[in-house]
């Protein structure tokens, strides 16, 4: 057990023995190497099963509104997640007061697909030292270092520290680079429309329509998908150019000013589609155009879902 | 028939059969192994201790399906003529194959065959090669299949170092294979030890004795919902296993065409009627429909396991819900005592 596991596990017995919360949610050991699962802890003593490392590969946030505003949530989040929580407090789907954040700096996820592909698929175990990381697999150990290793979302990560939590677990991390994601989206913008179309379809074409991308999302948190409406009837539904497309397109615009670049989508992903491209684009759009970044605070409503008399109105053209 | 063919003939013998069929074979792309048609000097995965990720299912039942079209002025319906021309899975690993035999017994039935499946089961041959050292994911052995199972194939590879050993078991398996010369007592003594031992390193993954009847005792059980917990309620279990088959046909009016695709019982809408009522209303009896289907209500249909053991659904999910410690939680889990009154 590593000293942060440690702190954490002390951390929820304390929420639950003195019923601060009515549930913690975590990470618990895995089944399968390389997925430690999301958790829900209510007991004292199930937390002996809470861990907490680099491959904790999901956003926590989206479990936030599988439980009622009265259930009074502990929940584990790292920089993104804290901010997703934030975005769902201003979309009022849990009180703030109902929660207790334990923040944990975050060191960046694991990107277990990266680790396959570099070790093969036999992973028996993987060891974190720091910026170190060992794989044992049942053929051979492996060692890399962290950074090599991390999530393209993380690499690009702005915020690894959680900014609002009650309770902050752990070193504070430095802030990212900004140009960073700046620089990808500008490599894409530079693109000629025809090879950006390229690119969007053998991205969007791959897909599957499992939906995980929507389903590892805290913000698809909508009753019923459009996707899922059939009167009326938004996109085609079979794995045909046409639906992949409206689906890969329609998700990201339903995503602008709620995204928080976690890159859960696409860890989720079982074909390795590229999805934060598009969402990475409209973030950028947000900090450009109305200074607006996702989940800073837990009142702003992001530009999309105000009206106000001063609005600029740009699109809108007179008839002549 | 038992053939030897060395491994440097094996374009050869692939080069010859794309003449006459279009052939499929495991290559990387995208940075995964997938079916691809297979042209001179491409490479193939052979050796990776797993399978393709997205099932070869997809040949026989693809995942979108145009079943008719309508003319709308002439007020007819035309049944589209499938012009499947004959193709050769080659790779395939004995889980995907023993999935199509599964298959079989959903489509192609004596009473009420399915026209579409049939025609391309018809014109597809496969050929499979054994997992001489198979995933740790991996769990053939513990649903009645093996690294070297035979069910649904054509022929099967054995890797014996520098050439395969191959075994026909039907017609159009045998004819494809006519030439080589016959494997020698060696070569098929060395095969059997390579399949022995490739069985010998599956552990079970968890105890099937009784496991549909205690299933069935523990429907009601509260353990479904902790499963539920962290479920995500996405299609990738589904939509990646080589045994599910569950389809929703939906007509695309603006085409004029009606569509079979492929459908989840982890999706809230597969279950969901037109009242609004949905008798499946949360990811507790949706996870519980999947393991239920495939190791409970399979053993009524056909007396077998809906599950190969592939071990995609293992590796893929994307919260880690391993279907092999599901199940070994449900055994552990007490069955229920219901009393009359």
């Amino acid at each position: 057990m590593t000293e942060l596991e440690t702190k954490i596990r002390a951390e929820a017995e304390r929420l639950l023995s003195e019923h601060l919360v009515d549930v913690v949610v975590a990470f618990r050991k895995e089944d399968a190497p390389l997925h430690p699962q999301p958790a829900f802890f209510t007991q004292v003593d199930e937390l002996q099963d809470l861990v907490y490392n680099g491959l904790c590969a999901n956003n926590l946030a989206n479990y936030l509104t599988r439980h009622p505003q009265e259930t009074r949530i502990g929940m584990v989040v790292r920089g993104c997640e804290n901010r997703s929580v934030n975005a769902l407090v201003v979309e009022k789907q849990h009180t703030r007061e109902n929660l207790v954040l334990i923040g944990i700096p975050c060191e960046g996820i694991l990107d277990w697909r990266h680790i396959v592909a570099l070790t093969g698929e036999n992973v028996l175990s993987v060891e974190e030292n720091g910026e170190s990381v060992c794989v044992h697999t049942r053929e051979n150990t492996f060692a890399f270092s962290r950074v090599e290793l991390l999530h393209p979302s993380c690499q690009r990560c702005l915020h690894p520290n959680p900014i609002s939590a009650d309770v902050l677990l752990g070193e504070l991390k430095p802030e990212g680079d900004p140009e960073l994601m700046r620089l990808r989206i500008e490599a894409l913008e530079n693109l000629t429309l025809e090879e950006r179309n390229a690119w969007f379809r053998h991205e969007a074409e791959r897909c599957i329509r499992c939906y995980a991308c929507r389903e590892a999302c805290p913000m698809c948190y909508c009753t019923e998908c459009f996707v899922d409406h059939t009167e009326p009837r938004w996109s085609e539904s079979g794995v045909t150019p046409a639906g992949m497309q409206a689906w890969h397109i329609v998700r990201a615009f339903h995503q602008t000013g709620r995204c928080t670049s976690c890159g859960a989508c696409e860890r989720a992903c079982p074909m390795d589609i590229q999805m934060t491209y598009l969402t990475d684009k409209l973030n950028l759009d947000m900090i450009d155009a109305y200074q607006f970044e996702v989940g800073m605070d837990t009142t702003t409503q992001p530009p999309f879902a105000t009206l106000t008399l001063d609005d600029k109105n740009r699109f809108i053209t007179r008839g002549k | 028939m038992a053939y030897r063919l060395p491994k440097k003939g094996l374009d050869q013998t692939l080069r010859a059969w794309a003449e006459q069929s279009k052939v499929f074979a495991p290559q990387k792309r995208e940075g995964y192994a997938q079916f691809l048609p297979w042209k001179a000097g491409v490479e193939l995965l052979l050796d990776e201790p797993h399978n393709t990720r997205f099932p070869p299912k997809a040949f026989l039942l693809p995942q979108s399906e145009t079943l008719l079209t309508y003319n709308r002025k002439l007020n007819q319906l035309e049944t589209p003529t499938l012009q499947i021309s004959p193709r050769i899975i080659f790779g395939i690993r004995p889980c995907d194959a023993h999935a199509v035999a599964l298959l079989d017994t959903v489509f192609a039935t004596q009473e009420n065959p399915d026209p579409y499946w049939r025609a391309r089961r018809e014109q597809t041959i496969l050929i499979g090669v054994g997992c001489n050292q198979p995933a740790t994911t991996c769990f053939c052995t513990s649903v009645g299949s093996s690294p070297f199972d035979h069910a649904g194939l054509d022929a099967i590879f054995t890797d014996i170092g520098e050439a395969y050993l191959v075994e026909t078991f039907t017609e159009r398996g045998e004819a494809l294979f006519a030439g080589l010369p016959q494997a020698e007592a060696n070569d098929e003594g060395q095969a059997r030890s390579i399949q022995q031992q490739a069985e010998a390193g599956l552990t079970p993954a968890f105890a099937t004795d009784n496991l549909k009847d205690h299933l069935d005792q523990i429907f009601d059980s509260s353990l479904w919902n902790e499963f539920a917990q962290s479920c995500l309620g996405c299609g990738i279990c589904t939509f990646l296993c080589p045994t599910c088959f569950c389809f929703d046909i939906v007509d695309e009016a603006q085409r004029d065409e009606r569509v079979r695709n492929w459908d989840t019982c982890m999706f809230r809408i597969y279950s969901l009627e037109a009242s609004g009522h949905n008798p499946r209303p949360s990811r507790a009896e949706r996870t519980r429909q999947r393991l239920m289907h495939k190791f409970s209500y399979w053993i009524e249909h056909a007396n077998q396991f809906g599950c190969t053991g592939c071990g995609r659904c293992v590796r893929y999910c994307p919260v880690g819900l391993d279907i092999r410690a599901m199940l070994r939680k449900a055994a552990a889990t007490p069955s229920e005592v219901v009393h009359a009154n």
